[in-house]
């Protein structure tokens, strides 16, 4: 079991007491032509819920398909064993961020990169008060990266240490693959493990000679938000095409340029031989928090809205992912939480146990064109084979920013659109608790309407089971979305079963060109639309699912601030 | 695409003029120079076979049309929301099937969020829509297929450039192109005349949100035209620049504009850098404009 993700997590109950006190009195309109929002803050413990257990985590039929919780390695040989040079403190300003103007990051990259070439497994530890490591751009070939607990491994702020084109590091250039990433991932059963913390210091600013005020990752990235346009900054961990039998693991993730992990990896039998979930890749236990403070270094604010395009965890971004299992994880960032690309194909995946604070979602797409021939002969498309179970999504987590988006509040989302188009099939999204998420359910074909293409998106069966959205701080009616492409391409069957969205609007609901089944559990609205068929099926009046949400790790306030 | 920008805004404001008397929601179209026809219908339909996954009936209409006609040509806009039928030609006329000689549509049977736009510049072969929301013109008739959607800043809405019968073959990508800053090369059939487009980059996932690209004049290198080009900005409000590859004297490399208005190429394509003043004549659509000459120069690269 990990450290911090008990199977059974405790509830946060009192947060939810006082939070509904407070918003109650919000949801007194005196206009009755307009129904007044519910505002529940959650449930009551499921440790005392009459005789049902705990409905929410229930996952048992998908928690016996699981591997062992991977183990920390035994201590490498003592020249395997590095010792931070240099310290940080938490007490700003002075050590905040590492100091680079000595020679120190050349140092730290040139002896973690030897050490991986030459060691199975490489241990980051502390010497005395010396905790933090300073590195651009590392390989990792089939070796085990171990961040000890108290230790933190940066990545530099020198964009001159990532440099892959001319553009890494350069404002207002639209050039995607302009950086190398922190940490590239290649060959069989690589690792990247520890208590320690990976921080990709985004938001601090970058080293510019000549440049008083230099950019931060994160501020390059913004300027390029006008045209929709993508940097070209560094992933923290990218895993290469070829890559068998990763392993992440109880390591904690900070503040990635952009991307946080991008997975490409499958068993090492082969893509399709999945003999045990997590043969092909295992994420487990891990935290990503994003941004990790409420300013850097400079005083400015830091936010979930600014740290644009980081990705929590992406399984097939680069290449096919198979056989993957992703447990006990708890998310935080300023993109989707979980994205599975199925630019090259996406099967067998479970997802389950994780919580979520801010971020897009937990999202398939957009891209889904993907068609993977196997060398036994199956062929693998798009995102197949998808199960998420016990997962919960809080955008109370902490705040958001200025000038957030609904799009900054999402819940599930399944996306693609006609330039990038594929299968979604055979997923399950089972035993999902959200709160206060403005798009609780969004199938949508059209995640970029301007894009042109013939590649349609064929969303076929789509399962939402035992799935509530609760309101308690938020403002704005929840939506749910349905639709899939044309009456060619339809999405479905969706099947709704046992499904509340609470404070649902009649017009919050969306659909087209869709085949949806409803039951045999209740859900608390009717889809209608251009070219939708519904089936009803629900039978019985099944109670919305019992939802208590866990505090999650969020930046401290500086005293005297409200939340 | 580069064409849609020049006229977009007079589209709406015209059709919400001319047309605002004949709001209707025609769901079959029945006109002296077009009219239903069954079997026409039934080679619509088969799309749903042949083009859809799972065979579903696509729900249309076919029809005939002679002269001018087009059964979509009565759209109107109602409170500022496009109104109309969206149909694909099933005849392949240079022109899209608006000079009069085709032919056979395959047509919604219900009005939708588009509406036909007759004064859409479109390549050879494709005809214009506008439209609101999410839904590409494919979304609500599968027979047409639609180039890269340019969002109309004026009115909220999207155009689109479609054809029924297949888009005009595109251009590919070069990275050996020798291309200034970080302008890229792309390399398109000098026979054809026809510009990189957004479209061309297909599902390039590291560039899929950028969709619309700016090209220097071209150089012609055997039977094809190398561009080098990069993804502006949107032109702000108001901006009447359109790029143009027939600027007199503009240099392979060099960017040429053509602009309408007052405004200049460098506030609208920022960061091109027109050292030059502009100088009186002819745009590429034939209407007196101020063209220009300009240079791809973001700072850090220092100028070209």
């Amino acid at each position: 079991m990990s450290k911090n993700h008990p199977l059974h997590s405790p509830p946060g109950l009192a947060r939810i007491v006082w939070a509904a006190s407070v918003l109650l009195c919000v949801a007194c309109s005196k206009n009755d032509d307009i129904a007044s929002m519910t505002y529940t803050c959650g449930s009551v413990d499921p440790s005392a819920a009459s005789g049902a257990g705990d409905p929410v985590n229930d996952c048992a039929d998908l928690d016996a398909m699981l591997p062992p919780e991977p183990t920390l390695p035994a201590d490498p040989d003592p020249s395997c064993i590095l010792k931070a040079q240099q310290a940080t403190s938490e007490t700003p300003p002075a050590g905040w961020i590492p100091d680079e103007s000595n020679g120190q990051t050349t140092v730290d990259t040139a002896r973690i990169g030897a050490a991986l070439k030459t060691c199975k497994v490489v241990k980051l530890v502390t010497d005395g008060a010396n905790n933090a490591f300073v590195s651009g751009h590392i390989t990792l070939a089939g070796a085990t990266l171990w961040v000890d607990a108290g230790v933190t491994l940066y990545a530099s702020r020198n964009p001159a240490l990532f440099i892959k084109t001319q553009n890494c590091g350069v404002a207002g250039v639209n050039d995607s693959g302009a950086c190398n990433d922190f940490i590239t991932v290649s060959g069989a059963s690589p690792a990247v493990v520890g208590d320690g913390i990976i921080d990709g210091q985004g938001g601090e600013p970058l080293i510019e000679p000549g440049n008083p005020s230099p950019p931060s990752w994160w501020q390059l990235s913004g300027a390029l938000q006008q045209i929709d346009g993508s940097i070209g900054n560094p992933t923290l961990i990218n895993l290469s095409t070829g890559t068998t039998g990763f392993v992440l693991y109880r390591i904690t993730l900070h503040n990635s340029p952009k991307f946080h992990v991008k997975i490409t990896s499958y068993p090492p039998a082969g893509p399709t031989v999945c003999t045990t979930h997590g043969d092909g890749f295992i994420v487990w236990g891990i935290t990503i928090l994003t941004p990790s403070r409420w300013f850097n270094s400079q005083g400015l604010v830091m936010t979930p809205h600014i740290s644009r395009n980081t990705d929590g965890v992406d399984p097939g971004e680069t290449s096919i992912a198979t056989c993957g299992v992703m447990v006990h994880n708890t998310i935080s960032t300023g993109d989707d939480h979980i994205a599975l690309k199925g630019g090259h194909a996406v099967w067998n995946v479970l997802i389950l146990h994780n919580h979520f604070g801010t971020g897009h979602g937990m999202s398939i797409g957009s891209e889904t064109y993907g068609v993977y021939p196997a060398p036994d002969g199956t062929v693998l498309s798009g995102v197949t084979n998808v199960r998420v179970c016990d997962l919960t999504i809080d955008a109370d987590s902490r705040p958001v920013g200025n000038g957030a988006s609904p799009g900054d509040f999402n819940g599930i989302r399944v996306k693609s659109d006609s330039s990038r188009g594929g299968i979604v099939d055979d997923v399950v999204f089972k035993n999902v608790c959200m709160r206060d998420v403005n798009n609780a359910i969004l199938v949508s074909t059209a995640y970029n309407p301007l894009f042109a293409g013939t590649n349609y998106p064929q969303f076929k069966a789509i399962t939402f089971q035992n799935i509530h959205d609760v309101t308690c701080m938020g403002l704005n009616q929840p939506v749910v979305t349905l639709n899939g492409f044309s009456p060619a391409y339809p999405a479905g069957p969706l099947t709704l079963d046992n499904l509340t969205v609470d404070n649902i609007g009649p017009l919050a609901v969306e659909a087209e060109f869709s085949n949806i089944i409803l039951g045999p559990g209740a859900v608390n609205f009717m889809p209608s639309g251009l070219d939708v068929t519904v089936t009803n099926n629900i039978t019985d009046a099944s109670a919305p699912t019992n939802c208590v949400f866990p505090t999650l790790p969020a930046p401290q306030p500086p005293a005297g601030w409200l939340r | 695409m580069r064409r849609l920008l020049a006229l977009q805004t007079s589209f709406a404001t015209l059709l919400l003029g001319g047309l605002l008397g004949s709001c209707t929601t025609n769901t079959a179209l029945q006109t002296s120079l077009c009219s239903q026809d069954p079997s026409i219908e039934a080679n619509c339909n088969a799309l749903g076979v042949d083009g859809g996954p799972n065979g579903q009936a696509l729900g249309l209409t076919g029809y005939q049309c002679s002269g001018s006609q087009r059964p979509d040509q009565n759209a109107t806009f109602v409170q500022g929301i496009p109104s109309g039928l969206v149909c694909a030609n099933r005849s392949a006329g240079v022109d899209g099937g608006t000079s009069g000689t085709s032919g056979a549509y395959c047509c919604t049977s219900q009005t939708t969020t588009c509406a036909y736009n007759p004064i859409a510049i479109c390549d050879p072969g494709t005809y214009g829509y506008e439209c609101q929301g999410a839904n590409r013109p494919e979304s609500f008739n599968p027979a047409i297929t639609c180039g890269q959607g340019v969002p109309d800043p004026g009115q909220g809405l999207i155009d689109y450039c479609c054809s029924g019968v297949g888009l005009p073959t595109g251009c590919t990508e070069l990275d050996t192109a020798i291309c200034p800053g970080s302008t890229v090369g792309w390399g398109c059939s000098a026979a054809s005349g026809v510009l990189p487009k957004g479209q061309d980059l297909a599902e390039s996932k590291s560039r899929a949100d950028e969709y619309y690209l700016l090209c220097a004049v071209p150089t012609l290198i055997g039977p094809n035209n190398i561009f080098c080009c990069y993804p502006p900005a949107q032109v702000p409000p108001g901006g009447t620049c359109v790029q143009d590859t027939t600027v007199p004297g503009c240099a392979s490399t060099r960017f040429g504009f053509a602009c309408y208005g007052d405004d200049r190429p460098d506030q609208d394509f920022p960061p091109m850098r027109c050292r030059d003043p502009g100088v009186p004549g002819t745009s590429y659509q034939g209407y007196p404009a101020t063209v220009y000459c300009c240079d791809f120069a973001p700072e850090a690269d220092g100028g070209v």
